[in-house]
């Protein structure tokens, strides 16, 4: 979807057409729900958050710069609400329900199973060690990696200036490797 | 770590967020230095682990915007139905008290019009009192 239909869609639910924000949550729903996923670790808590998140948008939206993109502004509220859920009783990131839902992109079928093997063994340990690195980590590695974000987007959803991402990413990178040493990984 | 590469810039580098002259004097940096070819190697390697995990969704869910919609109407419905209701029992109660009924029979229907609104009322704030108490409520279904 272009910005220039998002920016029409958005005028005429600032004119309180509802309907309009339909192709609005259909456009961002799977990269919104993979975030939450990857912020709070299972499906049903990532829902909540999805749902509240585009509830609060559209009650937000008289208030929505049209000069900026919806998407790292949308993304910006749903991460503020799955950190919410998180300091409420409501949600806790379940790493066992993540683990679950993690798929592994297809392996190189020459390679045999002894690289799938291992390819799953990092993965356990991966996660492992995003879960021990704490949230603020957690959050700027899976906006970077997992969803492969540009600087100046996480700097928007973070609401941080850009200059920050880096160091921030820095921080998060070393936490993750220090995790990865304590759990016996070995990188080069 | 090299004098000339903070890590910031290391990992603008690592992320493809430098231009073309910091992307050259970086990469010098890193030939001269094996300390920060390490250092790069590992958030490389990293880096690269990281990208093979994919999210999913589990592939079966519906969207959300059934239960989004609900509940951006929701409140607009309500709101006319309280306004609608508040309009019409005023305008009943006015009828009701220029009406040219007996007394007697005002009285009658007043006592029943106000014993069903306490029984109501009492019911709502028991139900909420229990609400308080309850040692599940924070439990979803």
């Amino acid at each position: 979807m272009g910005p220039e239909v998002e920016r029409e869609l958005i005028r005429k639910c600032r004119a309180g057409d509802s309907r309009f924000y339909e192709p609005l949550v259909r456009a961002y729903e799977q990269p919104g729900l993979r975030l939450a996923l990857g912020m709070l670790g299972n499906l049903e808590d990532a829902k909540d958050a999805l749902q509240n998140a585009f509830v609060k948008a559209f009650e937000a939206l008289a208030r929505f710069d049209l000069k900026r993109p919806f998407g790292p502004w949308f993304f910006q509220i749903l991460r503020n609400q799955c950190r919410d859920q998180l300091r409420s009783r409501k949600a806790r990131f379940r790493l066992e329900a993540l683990d679950e839902r993690l798929e592994l992109r297809p392996a190189d079928p020459e390679k045999g199973p002894e690289r799938k093997r291992e390819r799953a063994q990092a993965r356990e340990l991966l996660w492992g060690a995003l879960e021990k690195i704490g949230e603020e980590h957690r959050e700027i590695l899976i906006l970077k990696e997992l969803q492969g974000f540009r600087y100046g987007e996480i700097a928007t959803i973070l609401d941080i200036p850009e200059g920050t991402v880096a160091s921030r990413l820095f921080h998060a990178r070393r936490a993750l490797k220090e995790a990865l040493q304590d759990m016996g990984a070995e990188y080069p | 770590m090299s004098e000339r590469v903070t890590h910031e810039e290391l990992m603008r580098y690592l992320d493809g967020e430098v231009g073309p002259e910091e992307r050259t004097r970086i990469e010098s940096s890193v030939e001269d230095s094996t300390e920060l070819r390490r250092e790069l190697a590992v958030y490389k390697a990293m880096k690269d682990d990281l990208q093979t995990l994919k999210l999913s969704d589990g592939g079966h869910h519906g969207s959300v915007w059934n239960s989004v919609n609900r509940h951006l109407t929701r409140p607009m419905g309500w709101t006319l139905l309280i306004i609608g209701s508040l309009v019409w029992a005023a305008y009943g109660i006015f009828v009701f008290l220029t009406s040219q009924a007996f007394f007697l029979e005002k009285m009658a229907t007043s006592a029943i019009v106000i014993g069903v609104l306490l029984l109501f009322a009492s019911v709502i704030w028991e139900r909420y009192r229990e609400w308080l108490t309850d040692p599940y409520r924070d439990i979803q279904r």
